[in-house]
């Protein structure tokens, strides 16, 4: 059963041209579909979309069956959470502890349910300690994590990573991933949005962007060996790749190094 | 720059702590009302005692009352001085001639040179002042000879002196009274206190939880801003802009420099906070449940009592007398 389809939505910014034009894709429930992209490329007027933070010119969005409208957005953004790019424009509360109960305080959950959520989640994304710590004394990463548990207390089925990754430090970058892979396997439609290779290797789809249009949605295997399409959307092939692509054009056959190589991108 | 203080909170721990936020709102509104409505000389120096014996209780350190007292120091002395020096009303009370000679002249210029040169290095600058004002009028009633221009008074009339008092002591009072509540007050209790206090309000449609969450959020990034402010201070600073020196048009220039990222910077930010918010099921107006609630105790309704039952008694005293 299809999570999020999105049906032929173009939209264009006030008087600017087209960012995105016709694009159809569908997800399926518990699914990790990663949209790359690059700058430009209307990856995150997509998500934007999506939770209905932007209105499409035409076309149609449905989240879980529900046809998105100005009636029923509340309803989706239940459903679908964002963690943005930027750690600190996305800290709303005072303490750690005030961040993550705000998406509960405006659910209107019950205090104690509240309490518990908090406390459950904080362990989960390892930032219990920090319950009362100020937002200035947290890392990005640890912000990162905040603004996860926020999203995961509010208990939507999907979670889109708008580039979450892309001012974090690598260690800050790994432990966001780690938790991408758990919330993917507990059930958690994951949908990363990225420019960066390594972040769409672990997904099972990936959708490539470009100029606003889809210009190839495949599984991940697939597209990750398509030279041809990753450079006319300006993104590049991961390292390991690369030499098995130079391997294959100038006929070196070494299996057992091309699956070596295959391995060591799939691992990052 | 990492680990500013918001507000002037102390941590620390004394009835003033645990009682709510309402209730210390409430009872300095009170008692800020009671001490401007004292009339007698005997009340307000008990009104400063209680304000004192409060503080002393409440276990909050003297010096930092004082800290709080000291930027408006100059403000107390000035309006002490004016009433004194204005106000001519009732008796006199205290007469002192002045000779101004040639003699006398020159001295006091030269103690007004000596002061303003050395009053840089004396920690005291108040004190030092006063001592400096003091040594001025001495020479102006003490150096009689040396060719005399003229003659005049110095004199304290009994209405001005008593007014000069009575605005300082409620001045003092109402400043240390104010200091308490932040100090003791954690900025979120006092915003969340605040909404509350004037949920009221929502009868003229004002909507005082939106008000408590612009606070809220304002409070929460000022010192993201001002990390913001020192980055491109910095920034600019390595291009060669020089924020501590230069003439008044040159240091336009460099606010300049500094203000019109910051500017684009904050609309940035409240931008992707916007979205941010809008995409956690934030819709301005909607009924929200709290995190955090206020809890009143018996303390607090001791202490609301025992402040209406002052500005009670001042007010009574008011009309007896």
């Amino acid at each position: 059963m299809s999570v999020i389809e999105i049906e032929n939505v173009s939209f264009t910014y006030h008087g600017d041209k087209r960012a995105l034009d016709n694009v159809s894709l569908s997800i399926e429930k518990g699914e990790w579909v990663s949209i790359l992209g690059h700058n430009g490329s209307g990856k995150s007027t997509l998500s934007k979309l999506i939770v209905g933070l932007l209105k499409p010119q035409s076309g149609t969005i449905r989240v879980d069956g529900i046809t998105l409208s100005a009636s029923t957005v509340r309803d989706i953004r239940k459903r679908v959470g964002i963690v943005f790019q930027n750690p600190d424009n996305q800290f709303v509360g005072v303490t750690v502890r005030d961040d993550i109960a705000f998406g509960l305080e405006n659910l209107q959950i019950e205090r104690p349910e509240m309490i518990e959520r908090i406390e459950h989640y904080a362990k989960k994304v390892d930032m219990y300690p920090y319950l009362n710590k100020e937002p200035h004394a947290l890392s990005g990463g640890q912000k990162q994590r905040v603004a996860i548990a926020g999203i995961l207390a509010m208990k939507t089925d999907v979670i889109i990573f708008d580039e979450a990754t892309a001012m974090l430090d690598p260690e800050g970058r790994e432990r966001v991933m780690e938790f991408m892979r758990t919330l993917n396997r507990e059930g958690t439609t994951i949908i990363p949005i990225t420019h960066e290779m390594k972040e769409a290797v672990m997904s099972d789809r990936i959708v490539v962007l470009k100029d606003g249009k889809v210009l190839k949605a495949d599984k991940s295997e697939n597209i990750l060996k398509d030279k041809e399409t990753l450079e006319r959307s300006n993104l590049e092939l991961l390292l390991p790749l690369e030499i098995m692509h130079y391997m294959n054009e100038n006929g070196i056959d070494n299996p057992s190094l091309k699956e070596f190589l295959w391995q060591l991108s799939l691992n990052g | 720059m990492k680990n500013i203080v918001i507000g002037r909170y102390v941590p620390g721990n004394s009835f003033l702590y645990s009682m709510d936020p309402r209730t210390k709102l409430i009872a300095l509104i009170v008692l800020m009302v009671a001490a401007f409505l004292i009339q007698s000389f005997a009340h307000m120096l008990v009104a400063l005692l209680l304000v004192t014996s409060l503080l002393i209780f409440g276990k909050i350190s003297v010096k930092r009352v004082y800290l709080g007292l000291r930027p408006l120091m100059f403000l107390l002395f000035f309006t002490f001085i004016f009433q004194i020096l204005f106000n001519q009303e009732g008796d006199e009370i205290f007469v002192l001639p002045l000779h101004y000679t040639a003699l006398s002249i020159f001295a006091a210029v030269a103690v007004a040179v000596f002061w303003f040169a050395t009053k840089k290095r004396v920690r005291f600058k108040l004190l030092y002042f006063l001592i400096t004002v003091v040594a001025i009028f001495a020479v102006f009633h003490f150096i009689d000879f040396g060719f005399l221009f003229a003659r005049g008074t110095f004199r304290v009339f009994e209405e001005g002196l008593s007014t000069a008092f009575f605005i300082m002591v409620r001045l003092i009072i109402i400043i240390m009274l104010s200091t308490i509540l932040t100090i003791t007050t954690k900025p979120t209790d006092l915003n969340l206190g605040l909404e509350r206090v004037l949920k009221p309000l929502g009868i003229v449609r004002i909507n005082t939880e939106e008000i408590a969450m612009i606070i809220s959020i304002a409070l929460r990034y000022i010192p993201t801003l001002l990390d913001e402010a020192n980055k491109i201070m910095l920034a600019q600073a390595s291009r060669g802009v020089d924020f501590q020196e230069g003439k008044l048009k040159d240091k336009v220039v460099q606010i300049i420099s500094l203000l019109v990222p910051m500017f684009i910077i904050s609309f940035q930010r409240s931008d992707d906070l916007a979205n941010a918010m809008e995409a956690r099921s934030f819709v301005p107006g909607q009924p929200r449940t709290r995190l955090h609630v206020l809890t009143w105790k018996r303390l607090d309704t001791v202490a609301m009592v025992v402040s209406f039952l002052a500005l009670t008694f001042v007010i009574v005293s008011r009309v007896v007398l």
